[in-house]
């Protein structure tokens, strides 16, 4: 077993990994070192020490900003993005023919799966999307576990101007549910409603093209961009 | 803050299990601080608003997370919320405007008020006080890092210097840092 050579470090720079662990924890360290820091991280206890530090004492900073209230619907935005709790006045209109989907939904889960509804043995779920305006190609995943839906950009730049909204179709429904907007990094995550996460097996993921922000509306208003369906993936 | 940190550990706890009250009563308790973080990095509001959902959406699904990496409680908290805000700030490529690093005009840290001072953790005055030991225009450098969430480019521009100068200084100063927390 050996670490990682010794040519990750950057060795114009004065400090050697003691210093790279306070720029780690600062968000300075440029991505193949932060890789190579990373990497090294997981054996090297006195390093994970270092950044455990350097934590402590950075977050200590924040003693002297003052507490500002954030406005209510903050709180609001994020308990309907976690729990699925608040709801546009629109989706009200919808919302008995929506539980027909989800009841019909339900039914097939457990027609096709019944005897195995412990979650602990529910599958990991994938979906590749591509689009070809913007030029871009993903990979949806879900993760049961961690109930969080999580996308990789693999290849292309997002649009500035516009957003891309993530919509999640159940089985037996044609009502799509917006889980949130793609954002601008590598892994977009997005952690589901307990609602939300039962009616991802065998349901279309779909992105459409939307003003910044997303969608002003309970459905999608732009283009739907591309279409897959979640399944489980053999190893 | 004057919750004690026990009660904090707690509501974690309880919202690794999923706990939905418990998540509400730490937004109650944690989220002005919380917001007072993304608006000193982001310095706009929309902008931290949306940093602050996003903290808590983590918080939410990493809380059973939050034994294993050590810290406390208000550390793994602020982290959170301030690396959410930095990657939103680079995310954003939004040119800011910011005050120049002058070394001439860099007038030294005037330190806590009676208050602060009183209220201060262990970590904070020793963080404070060891700053105080860099030249101001060093210390600067560190505090622009965390609490702006400052690149090196950045920095760079700040400082008016070559990035790979602005690395050795900060690296350097950091160094010092270490050298002075650990005594």
């Amino acid at each position: 077993m050996s670490g990682p050579a010794d040519h990750d470090l950057p060795r114009d720079f004065p400090g050697g990994w003691e210093a790279a662990a306070a720029e780690y924890v600062l968000g300075l360290l440029p991505a193949p070192e932060r890789k190579a820091f990373e990497k090294r991280l997981l054996d090297d206890l006195d390093l994970e020490q270092d950044v455990a530090a350097w934590q402590e004492y950075f977050a200590s900073f924040a003693e002297r900003i003052a507490p500002q209230e954030a406005p209510p619907q903050v709180l609001h935005r994020l308990e309907a993005q976690l729990f699925g709790a608040a709801r546009k006045p629109v989706w009200r209109q919808l919302v008995p023919y929506l539980l027909g989907a989800i009841t019909a939904a339900a039914i097939a889960w457990g027609v096709s799966f019944s005897g195995l509804l412990d979650t602990g043995n529910a599958p990991d779920l994938w979906a590749d999307l591509e689009i070809r305006a913007p030029e871009l190609v993903l990979l949806a995943h879900y993760a049961p576990d961690s109930q969080t839906f999580m996308v990789r950009r693999d290849a292309g730049t997002l649009p500035q101007d516009r957003s891309l909204e993530l919509w999640l179709i159940p089985k037996g429904s044609n009502t799509p549910v917006s889980i949130g907007l793609l954002q601008d990094v590598t892994l977009t995550e997005i952690p589901l409603s307990d609602e939300l996460a039962e009616q991802v097996p065998g349901a279309t993921v779909a992105i459409s093209d939307e003003p910044l922000g997303g969608s002003p509306e309970a459905g999608p208003t732009g283009p739907v961009l591309t279409l897959a369906t979640m399944l489980p993936r053999g190893d | 803050m004057n919750t004690p940190l026990s009660e904090i550990e707690e509501l974690i706890s309880r919202i690794a299990m999923g706990d939905r009250a418990a998540f509400r009563a730490l937004y109650g308790r944690t989220s002005a601080k919380l917001f007072g973080v993304c608006l000193r990095v982001l310095n706009d509001r929309g902008q931290a608003e949306e940093a602050l959902q996003e903290a808590y959406a983590k918080i939410w699904t990493r809380a059973g997370q939050y034994r294993v990496n050590g810290y406390s409680p208000m550390t793994w908290l602020i982290t959170l919320a301030r690396n959410t805000a930095v990657d939103k700030r680079r995310a954003s490529g939004r040119a800011r405007r910011y005050a120049p690093i002058d070394a001439a005009e860099q007038i030294a840290d005037p330190g806590p008020g009676p208050a602060q001072q009183a209220e201060a953790s262990d970590e904070s005055r020793a963080l404070h006080g060891c700053l105080s030991e860099l030249p101001p225009e060093r210390a600067e450098m560190v505090r622009r890092a965390y609490l702006d969430g400052f690149s090196y480019v950045e920095l760079a521009e700040a400082t008016g210097t070559k990035l790979n100068t602005v690395r050795t200084w900060l690296r350097r100063s950091l160094m010092q840092l270490r050298e002075c927390l650990g005594r």
